[in-house]
Parts: structure tokens; sequence; C-alpha cells
């Protein structure tokens, strides 16, 4: 069963409506799903709309619960969601849903005692994730509802559960979409890519209690398999470096290399690079102060799917002024940052 | 023979960037009958291709190429036979 609400293509059902060989009641049968179909997907495009409309008006939303619940599936191979619910996830014997498990839970704590943030949506919503999902599948994904990760092939990519920074980049796309609702493409959408890497990031730093001159500013380090590492691949990005060869995907480094249509993960880079100089140049650690301003950026003004990286510079820029403004030192690491790559 | 070219991209690894790629081929007359109508609906009437979910990150899309047109298809709905016919390289 394939991850969306139409199992079987409406033009099927219609065929098989009009089929004679079939019987009356059937072949009523069909034309009744077919509209019911029409009708639910109707629904979840009116509930994306609700998502929308409900954030944008979210102080009055009740909470749905103190601090999340984490939940696990395991897909088994297949493709279908959410899969098999896993009972006790926390002492599975299964390294990828018990890394899950525990590893979604200190994202929830990292959220919740570094931004005062409960869960993806502030409100307490669960935290739901998918592993094994698809074979051999070279990617982890949030589908706007649930965080999906696959086994990688053993080659290129290993088990994509490894990497906690894979783990809070992705559970970082929840969070952007209940708050800037960034959309993904052009500017917005090497914004929102942006945004899960420095989060992942940070949560990465802030779990192995590291400042920003002994992070290594890698994403993905984790996850790299043997053939990826034998040609000297180390990360998907480097932030400090978004450019380097031993990055699987090499970036831009200012903001004039963004071109038309460009991929998010590669148009991430200058405000990759951005983030890392502001840290870079404030030092202590990047959660404590860099991450704070980011974090209001993202949170503090309710949608704007289409933002640019210019206005979202700008509003980091008046941010450490806010936030800090006894603290000329983190207004000037942050110009620094966008300086750096020509914003 | 009739023939679609498939190129997978995006994930959050960024398929398709200069290093990491996922291709593959496939036959027409392999697909099913559901889903060489699928395939001809999504060419015939680009608007008709479904759109990614919202909210949605770092999923895969796919550029399934047939002649001289290109379109691009967000994963959910790409019929799995054609799904399955890449494979992911490293140059």
């Amino acid at each position: 069963m394939p991850c969306t609400c139409c199992i079987i293509p409406n033009d099927v059902l219609t065929r098989l409506s009009q089929d004679k060989k079939l019987s009356a009641p059937l072949r009523k049968q069909m034309v009744d799903t077919v509209q019911i179909s029409h009708e639910l997907r109707e629904l979840r495009t009116q509930a994306a709309r609700l998502t929308s409309v409900a954030a944008a008006r979210s102080a009055g939303l009740v909470t749905l619960a103190a601090a999340p619940s984490i939940t696990v599936y395991d897909c088994k191979h297949t493709q279908t969601l959410p899969g098999t619910p896993i009972p006790k996830p926390k002492t599975s014997s299964d390294g990828s849903v018990k890394r899950t498990f525990n590893q979604t839970t200190k994202v929830a704590k990292f959220y919740q005692q570094v931004f005062n943030r409960n869960s993806i949506d502030d409100h307490g919503m669960t935290m739901m994730s998918s592993v094994h999902f698809g074979e051999k599948y070279n990617n982890a994904m949030w589908n706007g509802s649930q965080m999906i990760y696959g086994d990688g092939d053993g080659s290129i990519f290993v088990d994509f559960t490894r990497g906690n920074d894979v783990i809070g980049h992705e559970l970082t796309h929840g969070v952007t979409q209940h708050s800037l609702q960034l959309a993904y493409s052009g500017d917005a959408g090497g914004l929102n890519e942006s945004i899960s890497d420095c989060f992942g990031s940070m949560f990465r730093q802030w779990e192995a209690k590291q400042d920003a001159k002994k992070a290594d500013w890698l994403i993905g380090k984790d996850i790299m398999g043997p053939a990826a590492k034998k040609q000297g691949f180390t990360c998907l990005r480097d932030m400090a470096d978004p450019a380097a060869k031993h990055c699987l995907a090499p970036q831009p480094t200012k903001y004039s290399q963004i071109t038309p249509g460009m991929d998010p993960h590669y148009s991430s880079g200058p405000p990759n690079l951005a983030f890392y100089t502001a840290c870079a140049t404030l030092g202590g650690y990047s959660w404590a102060k860099i991450g704070q301003v980011w974090y209001h950026s993202l949170t503090g003004f309710g949608p704007t799917p289409n933002m640019t990286m210019k206005a979202f510079a700008a509003r980091t820029r008046q941010g450490a002024h806010t936030l800090y403004p006894g603290d000329a030192a983190v207004a000037a690491a942050v110009n620094a940052g966008w300086t750096k790559v020509g914003l | 023979m009739d023939r679609l070219k498939i190129e997978r991209v995006g994930g959050v690894a960024g398929f398709g960037g200069p290093h990491l790629k996922s291709r593959g081929e496939v036959a027409v007359s392999d697909l099913s009958d559901a889903d060489q109508k699928t395939v001809e609906s999504l060419f015939a009437d680009p608007a008709k291709v479904p759109a990614a979910h919202p909210g949605q990150a770092d999923a895969f899309s796919y550029r399934i190429t047939r002649g001289a047109k290109t379109i691009e298809v967000p994963e959910h709905a790409v019929p799995s036979t054609i799904k399955n016919s890449v494979k992911d390289v490293l140059e």
C-alpha cells in the first residue's frame, strides 16, 4: 500500500465501474469509492489549510500534552506507512528502533530545554517515526506528519538512524512546518533546508557538549557508507566549508551563486555558512545566543512561506539587537555571518 | 520501443548533484496496464501531476523522460515499477 490516499487510481476505478463483466453492485461500489476518495482528498487539502490558519493563531491553542509521546513503527522494508507499531521501542533489540526512540526523545528534550518548545508544534504533539522504510532506501524524510528513515544500501549510506544530526534535521522540518511554514523552492526552500541543518547540527553539538570551535559542523558524517568513505567523502554537507571536496553534496558559498530551480539541499549552502560564521565569530555554544536568534527568527513572527534569504538575514540582524541589546558582539557576529555570504 | 528514462532526485542527501546519481530505464511495455495509464495521464496533462504532501521535506521526486518531454513527479505518485528501476551510484 503506497503512502498516498489513492491506493487504486481513479481511472482504474472508473474503468472497472463500466466493466459489464462485473456485477451491478460491484460496479456501484467502484463509483462510490471514486466519490469518497475525491471527498477524502478535498478533506486533506482543507486540513492543510486549517493547519496554516490555526498556526497563525496558535497563541490560543490548548496544549495536548506536557511532553510529547515518542512512537516508533517498523515498515519492514515496505513503503507502507506508518508500519507496525513497536510496543516498547526504548528497549527494542532492533538497533534502528532503539536509536530512533532515544534520539527523538533527546531532540524533544533539546527543544524543551534550549528553546522552551514543547514538541514539533509547541503543543506536545506526538513525535512519530517509521524505520526500515523501503529496501536499501537511501533517504530520510519528513512527510508532513512524521519522520521516515531508510536503512541505506550499506554501500553509499548506512542506516539513516545512525545520524543524530539527521534525526534532528528531519524533526526540525516539522518545527518549520508549524512555524515559519517555508515553502520548498527558491530562497524559502534553501532557508527551509538550512534551518534543518542548523538545528540538526546544534542538537548534535548539544548532545556532545561541544562548543562552536570543537564541533565539526559536518552534516551526515555518521551515515557515510564504505563506498562513500573510500572515495574520500566524509559528510553530506559541511556548514563551515560548503564547497569542500569531502562533501557528497558540495554547495555554493555565496548567495549570488544560487541559481533558479536549485535543489534546496544545495541552495542551503550560503545560509548554512552564515550560521556557522556567526557561531564561530561569537564563540561558545552555538545554541546559547546565535541559535536563540535563529529560533526567534523562525518562530517569532508567524508564517512567511516565500521568505527571501535577504529578509531572513534582516530578521536575524534585528533579532540579535532585540534579544541581546546589551551585547554588541552578538549583532556583530550575525552581521559577519551574512556579510560572508554576500547578504 | 517506447522507453522511459528515469532520474530520482532530491532526498536529504541531494541526489541529482555532482556525485550522487540515481538513474534507470523502463520499457513502457513492461508496465502494467494501470501503470501505463497512470504514465499516460501524467504526460498528457502536467496539471494532473500530484503535488507534494503539504509540509513535506527531503522526499525524492522522479524525473521521467519520454521522448523529448520530461515531467517531475513526487515519489508518492510514482508507480513501483518505475521507482524500482533506478540504481544509486557515486560519480
